[in-house]
């Protein structure tokens, strides 16, 4: 999967640079958070507990494995992953990602659109979206809830870090626009050209029947 | 639009799915009228990995709902294994012990169960028990008390119009969105024929545990216990992995043998099919997730309410969700014949 041109992209090919093991303590945070404000999740995914799921945000440099066990379950940070060590891939973009488990999207519509791709065992994908979905995630307030004192301004920082990515990415989309326009003019005008060459192919055609007629 | 006199129009309700509690909140709080949930367990015919109720989140999933005036009905609606019916009784207990308002039940012996068992209970026929004519849909009721009707996908709305006045005081509902079947609903074999499971007996149309997707170079293909049932090329619009959605090549030519992928759309028919007296509105989708049912509770509650106050239908876009991003009519319309 190709990742679209946007400010996660951006982000990424700053973050390469680094060792993902960098970032493990935020995920080790992340899944203590989750794990406490929603232990269904992990209730729901106990027929899958030894499974390993590899989601892969494709516009970032590094992988996650999670290993859904109830008991002890894991989300390591990974540059990248064997075939053999993962049961089921999830690939999309970071920010379709974050928007699946929040619930924002539907995961089938997701899929239906080819905006998310999925290989290995289906079961345990299914599972997993099926228990996420119905956890009701929201990011912002799960993670800032274990501030204490600091969740209301923590939550108003993460508020407006929000609104300036949504700006971000509006001036990306914008340079997006700007670098391809000159292969889309081109490519507008390869497609006149076309449409012009198959009218006469038709006109053509017509001639030599009427011709042999 | 058919020409409608809105103030003579009953209010039908709005039969939402929820696979989880968040869904049930999201429906509830997008207006439905009515829930529809099923137990974590073969008894119902979404028994998708991760989804469902247990017995906790059902009992609170009513109290929320009732709270804000909607109700709960719960689809009991696969076939019990013969000789084996205790989890399927267990099932009808626990959904009259925790209030639900109604269930949806397809086998006749367990509806017989039901009848016997709990009185107070308002039954439901399910599609899944294919009862599409006044006789079978008289013989429900008049031998077990049935009140409501899930119409099969096959009718026209002319034909639904004819058959209500004949079996009132029985309801109907109808299907008005979400995915298709191939109209033999509760006798298709086409699951179990590849995997073994089928919705009727299991409660799982091609289950999980048997599809792969596999990525090529020409894009991804699709396969279901081993055969290869359809390929996407890159970004082209995809449905889901059953048989009956199957590209198949046949006479030299690859083509949709059964049907295309393509999601059930009556937002435009809302006018006709409350003229035609429907009493209730059903949303397919259980095993979608919670954005879903908001979307689509949303675009029908607006539709509904629209009609019923005498105003034009809102336009909503509901492309996005669609499988296949199509959308068709189905056989209300037969826009194919």
């Amino acid at each position: 999967m190709t990742p679209p041109f946007s400010p996660v992209l951006l982000l990424g090919l700053a973050l390469k640079p680094f060792r993902p093991s960098v970032l493990q303590p935020v995920f080790d945070a992340m899944l203590r958070v989750v794990r406490k404000r929603h232990p269904d999740i992990l209730e729901r995914m106990e027929p899958f507990q030894d499974k390993v799921v590899c989601i892969d945000p494709v516009d970032l440099p590094f992988v996650l494995l999670l290993e859904p066990n109830a008991a002890e379950p894991r989300l390591t940070v990974r540059r990248t992953v064997d075939p053999d060590e993962s049961h089921a891939n999830i690939r999309g973009p970071l920010e379709t990602l974050i928007a699946l488990a929040e619930g924002k999207v539907d995961g089938d519509a997701l899929f239906f659109s080819r905006q998310l791709v999925i290989e290995g065992d289906t079961e345990v994908v299914v599972a997993l979206r099926n228990a996420i979905d119905g956890a009701g995630i929201d990011l912002v307030a799960d993670l800032t809830s274990v501030l204490g004192p600091f969740a209301n301004p923590a939550r108003r920082v993460a508020d407006a870090t929000l609104e300036a990515v949504s700006h971000l990415r509006e001036n990306v989309e914008t340079l997006r626009q700007a670098l391809i326009a000159p292969a889309v003019q081109g490519a507008a005008a390869r497609d006149a050209r076309l449409a012009e060459l198959e009218a006469e192919v038709k006109a053509l055609r017509k001639a030599n029947r009427r011709g042999h007629a | 639009m058919a020409e409608l006199n809105s103030n003579a129009l009953t209010r039908p309700e709005l039969v939402c799915p929820a696979g989880t509690p968040a869904a049930l909140k999201s429906a509830v709080d997008a207006g439905a009228d009515c829930v529809y949930v099923g137990f974590r367990d073969e008894t119902n015919a979404r028994n998708f990995p991760g989804l469902n109720f247990s017995r906790k989140e059902l009992e609170e999933g009513i109290a929320y709902a009732h709270e804000r005036g909607a109700k709960v009905l719960v689809a009991i609606n696969t076939f019990p294994r013969a000789g084996r019916p205790e989890l399927w009784h267990q099932a009808v207990d626990d959904a009259a012990r925790l209030k639900a308002d109604s269930v949806i039940l397809a086998d006749i012996g367990l509806i017989a169960y039901a009848s016997a068992k709990h009185p107070e209970l308002r039954l439901h026929l399910s599609v899944q028990a294919a009862a599409s004519n006044v006789e079978s849909i008289r013989f429900y009721a008049e031998r077990f008390g049935v009140r409501r009707v899930v119409l099969p996908r096959v009718l026209t709305v002319q034909e639904i119009a004819a058959l209500n006045p004949q079996i009132r005081p029985v309801e109907t509902e109808v299907f008005v969105f979400g995915g298709l079947c191939v109209m033999a609903e509760g006798r298709c074999a086409l699951s179990s024929y590849a995997t073994g499971q089928s919705p009727n007996m299991n409660g799982v149309c091609s289950p999980a545990a048997h599809v792969r997707y596999v990525d090529t170079a020409s894009g991804v293909t699709s396969q279901l216990a081993g055969f290869t049932i359809n390929q996407f090329g890159h970004g082209e619009p995809a449905g889901y992995p059953t048989l009956c959605k199957g590209r198949f090549v046949a006479n030299g030519k690859t083509s949709y043998l059964f049907e295309e992928p393509t999601s059930l759309n009556t937002l435009a028919m809302l006018p006709d099919l409350i003229k035609a007296g429907v009493t209730a509105f059903k949303i397919e989708g259980r095993q979608r997730g919670r954005a879903y049912v908001a979307a689509v509770v949303q675009a029908f509650r607006a539709g509904v309410d629209a009609v019923l106050a005498g105003r034009p239908l809102p336009d909503m876009d509901l492309d996005q969700i669609t499988e296949g991003g199509r959308q068709t009519t189905g056989a209300y319309e037969r826009a194919w014949r």
